[in-house]
């Protein structure tokens, strides 16, 4: 976790992580998230998470009262005995990523918006995880669940959901109570939940929804995307600023607010990673001016940690 | 540096308004979107301190915009400049135009005009100077300054009264651009003569009425100096109906319905319903059957005039139902059927489509205002030389006997016109009788056809062909034709030529008359001229050309000048509707046309009527706006305003105006506020783009 005000990591100073300005200036979205992949997998030749998701089959004898449907009657041919069929799909990862597609998503003081940042990231993240086999969907959001893709491992899918992701719509104000209560209704099976956005809207739905998915078995990351313009507030001259969610026009000073502006700004963002914190799940912050393939890294650090509890609290439960 | 307007001068305090501005943090003109305001309150905007004034060199340029501005408006002179205003004590001159048209016979405008009159001769100093112009159709010059001049100081208003009292409004109508330029020029060429300087009025009293003809104002150079008040006087009763009968040119005797009469009712007239009646010439009480119609203020209508009274071919038509009577009556003359003869000097049948005769007849159908008879002067192979004289045009188309090309000699050189045409050699002796000269060699053309190739379209009887889609010739051959040479002795000149260069067509004066020569016949044995749609119109010209054809209208306005009807005499009776009798040429035009009425022309038995009538225009009699002259450039000053430049303030007053007026100050701070806009423009842009490079965009 990086603090507030830095804006450049260490390590993309350092790395040789594609650099998000050239990154945004490719116009395809697929091949963005495939440079990036290929460029992360590069850099971690001997990443000790490969193969976290490898599927696997298994046979389990049958038991009265089992559904016969599953029964596998070749194998009975052969050994006489009763055995049921584990699905694979039932093995493998299935991960919704939430985009927040509202309007506060279209600011960007670099040459790219924040929206444009988050559907990288978001095409990245099913490209990586598409490439291990794992099932992934989509559900982008405003105030309402606009566009949902189910997540599915199947020719063609991956295509598909880039195609929902430059899918652009003029996106209206962000609310995250009403995408988390429909996607737990849509998630019925457990699985991975990455919510893209910059959480600028008030936090009072956040932690009761976001605790029903938890409840539910859902492992939840949360990714902030933020303008360095949004954290630094550098506007050096009083002038009139248009609310891009609510269009309302509002004259500020920003000199005389900058203090208190960033100090409102901390302590929401504090507010959101406490709720993360005392419900388990992963918050990270990114900045557009940060590269892509931190969130890569974060996101593998939010899965490592999440085995290991899993593997703490006992056997009976298979990874996935 | 004095100022005309000082208290405009105030207008610097405006001054304010830029330090101000530059005081208060400038607000943003464009709004900066921002992802969320949910962390932001709304902050006013507020004064910086004092030193904290932004963009100095900006803030004095709109200072002195500002300044200069005020400055501007308060025209600004400079006492001791070369250019001297008009001499202190030099008297006023003022023109006063009076308007004498026929709208000014309403009640009592005449009165008020010649009281508003002579109230300026009451009140000119003896310094100044007072001429009189009076206009209707045309300006004329009633009293000059140099009469005025003239008179003792004491007796000029009883002289000017008594000048005034002499002249009436007539029924002409109302030229007001017309007069208003003359005088303007009259005044000003006065003043040059004269060389005086002073203030320089033209005073117009009228009752400007909206039928007013204002051409040639648009445009109009105005002397320098020179001002216009309007003095307007007021009818007693508002709102005025009139009418017009409509030339009847394309109607004539043969219509059933009779003329027709177009009747106007002014904007201002509070009655709609309006009886029309013939008059007869002489007595009084409608004759006939009268028709009433209704005309909405504002608006025209045409309708039929009642039958005329049986057995009348002119008559006055009368229209009540609208107080002022001035422009109540209106004049009616039958246009008659006019009767041409055309001599014809040749004996073939006029059945026999393969000559010229049967052409001829077919050029010239009945028509409801002139019927055109073709007659022969040899019926019986004996010349008649009565026939001859009848005739408006001759045509001889074959060789005449010399007794015979003698008389149409003499005929011709008593003004009329013939038309040779040479049908074959032999016809050289006649061309040559009838031309007044030696032999002329006549040959026949040879060989395959020709065409009309130089055509003079700068003649009377060409120019109606000049326009490109009419003048086409190129498609009418001539099978044959005859060359001759045009003496030398004689001023003849060639309208039209062959393509081999030899004459088609000559006018060769004779006395006061004229010889046409034609080098080929019409009839299809000679060419196609016949069947061409040339040859219509062709003959119709020659026939009015040659002076045979009577003038077509008989109505006719105040003011125009009745055309000659013409005549075999030496010269015509004119009687006009007073009685008066004028004596004139036969080919004189009349033109003392000053009273409504119908004017006779007798010529022996013969006698032709026409009727004048008021202009229209003057029926048209609500109020003209004084904005329209001042559109059209007329530089009015109001009445209040000269009044009170009577007293010796207000003239020194106006000399500085004059002298602020040559000076034109006020151009040179229009010219500085234009070039301290461009450096502001430049200069706020050059800090904008600054500002904004400077800062994060988002």
């Amino acid at each position: 976790m990086r603090g507030l005000g830095s804006t450049k990591s260490p390590l993309a100073q350092e790395s040789s992580f594609a650099d998000p300005k050239a990154l945004m200036a490719i116009r395809n979205l697929e091949l963005r998230a495939r440079v990036v992949v290929e460029g992360f997998w590069k850099g971690l030749h001997r990443s000790p998470y490969h193969g976290f998701s490898a599927e696997f089959t298994e046979y389990r004898q049958y038991s009265p009262g089992d559904d016969t449907r599953y029964l596998d009657w070749r194998l009975y041919a052969r050994s006489d005995r009763y055995y049921l069929k584990r699905f694979e799909d039932e093995t493998n990862l299935r991960c919704h990523l939430l985009v927040d597609q509202s309007r506060s998503m279209d600011y960007g003081s670099l040459s790219y918006t924040k929206a444009e940042y988050v559907r990288t990231l978001g095409a990245t993240l099913a490209w990586f995880l598409h490439g291990q086999g794992d099932a992934v969907g989509l559900l982008s959001f405003d105030e309402r669940v606009r566009d949902y893709l189910p997540p599915r491992h199947r020719h063609g899918h991956l295509r598909q959901l880039m195609l929902a992701l430059e899918n652009v719509d003029e996106g209206g104000r962000t609310s995250l109570g009403e995408p988390l209560r429909r996607v737990a209704e849509l998630a019925r099976k457990r699985g991975l939940l990455v919510l893209l956005s910059d959480l600028l809207t008030p936090l009072a739905d956040l932690e009761p929804n976001l605790a029903r998915l938890t409840a539910a078995g859902h492992e939840v990351v949360l990714f902030q995307i933020l303008d360095p313009n949004e954290l630094a507030f550098s506007f050096e001259r009083p002038m009139l600023f248009q609310d891009l969610e609510s269009r309302q026009d509002v004259y500020l000073d920003p000199p005389a607010l900058r203090s208190e502006y960033q100090r409102r700004l901390h302590e929401h963002c504090r507010q959101a990673e406490l709720v993360c914190q005392k419900l388990g799940a992963s918050f990270y912050r990114l900045v557009t001016d940060q590269p892509l393939e931190l969130a890569l890294v974060d996101f593998l650090r939010a899965r490592g940690r999440r085995n290991k509890l899993v593997r703490r609290r006992g056997p009976t439960i298979t990874a996935s | 540096m004095s100022f005309l307007a000082p208290w405009f001068l105030l207008g610097a305090l405006a001054v304010g308004g830029p330090v101000l501005f530059h005081l208060i943090r400038r607000s943003a003109r464009e709004r900066v979107p921002f992802s969320s305001l949910l962390f932001l309150r709304p902050t006013p905007p507020r004064a910086t301190r004092r030193h904290k004034l932004e963009h100095i060199v900006l803030l004095v340029l709109r200072c002195l915009a500002v300044l200069l501005l005020a400055a501007g408006f308060a025209r600004p002179f400079f006492r001791s400049s070369k250019a001297s205003p008009p001499v202190l004590g030099a008297g006023r001159q003022t023109l006063l135009l009076l308007d004498t048209s026929a709208s000014m016979r309403r009640e009592g405008l005449w009165a008020k005009a010649r009281a508003v009159a002579e109230r300026y001769f009451d009140r000119a100093a003896p310094a100044d100077r007072v001429a009189v112009m009076t206009f209707d159709t045309q300006a004329r010059t009633l009293i000059s300054f140099s009469d005025w001049s003239a008179w003792a100081p004491g007796e000029r208003g009883a002289l000017a009264r008594q000048r005034l009292a002499a002249i009436s409004p007539s029924w002409g109508g109302t030229q007001l651009g017309a007069a208003l330029t003359t005088a303007a020029e009259r005044f000003a060429e006065e003043s040059r003569r004269d060389d005086v300087a002073g203030i320089r009025e033209l005073t117009l009293i009228s009752d400007l009425q909206e039928g007013a003809k204002l051409d040639g104002l648009q445009g109009h150079d105005w002397p320098k100096g020179v001002r216009v008040i309007i003095e307007r006087v007021e009818p007693k009763r508002r709102g005025n109906a009139g009418l017009e009968i409509l030339d009847a040119s394309g109607a004539g005797m043969g219509n059933a319905g009779g003329p027709r009469v177009r009747v106007v009712n002014a904007h201002d007239s509070g009655f709609e319903r309006l009886r029309l009646a013939w008059l007869p010439e002489s007595g009084s009480g409608p004759v006939g059957k009268a028709a009433e119609i209704y005309v909405p203020p504002g608006q025209t209508r045409t309708v039929p005039a009642p039958e005329l009274p049986a057995g009348t071919t002119s008559g006055a038509l009368r229209l009540s139902g609208d107080e002022e009577e001035f422009d109540n009556t209106a004049y009616f003359a039958a246009p008659e059927v006019e009767h041409i003869s055309i001599a014809y000097f040749g004996s073939e049948s006029a059945n026999d489509p393969e000559h010229m005769l049967y052409y001829l007849q077919r050029a010239f159908p009945p028509a409801t205002r002139r019927q055109v008879e073709v007659v022969c002067p040899m019926p019986n192979g004996l010349f008649s030389l009565a026939t001859l004289s009848h005739a408006a045009l001759a045509v001889v188309p074959t060789a005449l006997a010399p007794n015979e090309s003698k008389a149409v000699q003499e005929w011709m050189a008593g003004g009329k016109t013939a038309l040779l045409v040479l049908s074959n050699a032999q016809s050289a002796g006649t061309l040559a009788a009838l031309a007044g000269t030696a032999d002329i060699d006549v040959t026949e053309a040879s060989g395959e056809y020709a065409l009309l190739g130089d055509i003079d379209f700068t003649h009377p009887i060409f120019a109606p062909f000049g326009e490109p889609q009419f003048s086409d010739f190129s498609h009418i051959h001539f099978w044959k034709h005859r060359r001759w040479a045009m003496p030398e002795n004689i001023r003849g000149r060639a309208l039209a030529k062959f393509d081999d260069g030899s004459t088609a067509l000559a006018q060769i004066p004779v006395g006061k008359g004229n010889l046409l020569v034609l080098g080929a016949g019409w009839h299809p044995a000679e060419s196609q001229l016949a069947v061409s749609t040339k040859f219509l119109p062709l003959m119709q010209i020659i026939l009015d050309w040659s002076g045979g054809a009577a003038p077509a209208r008989s109505q006719f306005q105040i003011g125009e000048a009745i055309p000659s009807p013409g005549g075999a005499g030496d010269g015509l009776t004119w009687r006009k509707p007073n009685g008066k009798v004028v004596a004139l040429g036969a080919s004189a035009a009349f033109t003392d046309t000053d009273l409504p009425g119908i004017y006779t022309a007798t010529d022996g038995s013969k006698v032709r009527r026409f009727a004048v009538n008021v202009p229209l225009d003057e029926s048209r009699t609500a109020a003209l706006s004084a904005d329209e002259l001042a559109r059209l450039g007329v530089p009015l000053t109001s009445t209040v305003v000269a009044a009170a430049a009577t007293s010796p303030s207000a003239q020194h007053q106006v000399q500085l105006e004059v002298l602020e007026n040559r000076q034109k100050l006020w151009r040179w701070a229009i010219v500085g506020i234009l070039a301290i806009a461009l450096v502001e423009i430049g200069l706020a842009g050059w800090l904008s783009r600054r500002v904004s490079n400077v800062r994060v965009t988002p």
